[in-house]
């Protein structure tokens, strides 16, 4: 559902130009991350089932990136264009995950 | 109780077989979950735990919430119906109540049993690891059902975790 309301909005994303022009080129470059971040109720499985279904990973790559969650407080589970990593947020959070999109 | 708990079953989906008392449990979670995950009520914590941000700056958090808000929380209180809808179904029987889900309603326990253990968590206050170690509150209702959702929800996972290797 969600999927879908965001590819019925292309443009909302990419509209967001609040940058300087003399650095979009390389702006616009500059892949969002999205951050998964560390919750005290959430189960390990869940954390790594989740990986598993909204991104692909095998086992031991949702496994390694859970325990990074853990122990480091948050991972970077995924990166790319905005209108993406929005996207991967809103799924996150439809699966009771807290995550979050920023650019380094 | 003879297969108590979840069992993944051949062709896909899952068994789960719970005591009616437990049962009964779970059927009382899904009037209390919607206004919650409405946003029409409950304290602050619950809200934000529900309803985390996604952005730093509340500009753009806000363009966010006005964009997927809606949908996000429209996925939940499906996953909450569909919840609700198989707990009146199965049967009752000297082993306990009895039901089958198939992949997708297995997914709707997740996120309904997911939703109602956040905002327990939110509820009670745990903010830190550490609160795990002295494990359920036999005074307290809602620790207790934390725990047990726990229990359940595990049980979900290692059955549906097999489904994901394929």
């Amino acid at each position: 559902m969600t999927r879908e309301l965001l590819a019925a909005a292309p443009g909302i994303a990419p509209e967001r130009t609040d940058r300087p022009t003399s650095d979009e080129v390389t702006d616009r470059d500059r892949p969002w991350n999205v951050l998964v971040w560390n919750d005290p109720v959430t189960l390990m499985s869940y954390v790594v089932y989740v990986l598993r279904k909204l991104f692909g990973h095998d086992e031991v790559t949702a496994t390694k990136l859970m325990l990074q969650v853990h122990h480091e407080g948050k991972a970077v589970v995924a990166s790319g264009p905005r209108e993406k990593a929005e996207l991967d947020v809103a799924r996150l959070h439809a699966h009771g995950l807290q995550a979050t999109l920023q650019r380094d | 109780m003879l297969g108590h708990g979840v069992r993944r079953r051949a062709g896909g989906g899952v068994r789960v077989r719970l005591a009616p008392r437990e049962r009964a449990a779970l059927r009382a979670l899904p009037e209390q979950l919607r206004p919650l995950l409405r946003g029409e009520e409950g304290p602050d914590r619950v809200r934000q735990r529900l309803f985390p941000r996604a952005y730093d700056d509340p500009e753009a958090d806000r363009e966010f919430r006005e964009l997927v808000g809606a949908s996000i929380a429209d996925e939940r209180l499906a996953a909450i119906d569909a919840f609700e809808e198989t707990l009146e179904r199965g049967e009752e029987g000297r082993l306990g109540w009895t039901v089958d889900l198939d992949a997708d309603q297995a997914a709707a326990w997740l996120s309904a049993i997911n939703d109602s253990r956040l905002v327990l968590g939110a509820v009670l206050g745990i903010e830190t690891e550490r609160q795990w170690g002295d494990g359920p509150d036999p005074d307290e209702p809602a620790s207790v059902l934390l725990y047990y959702l726990g229990w359940l929800q595990e049980e979900l996972l290692a059955a549906l975790s097999r489904d994901l290797e394929a």
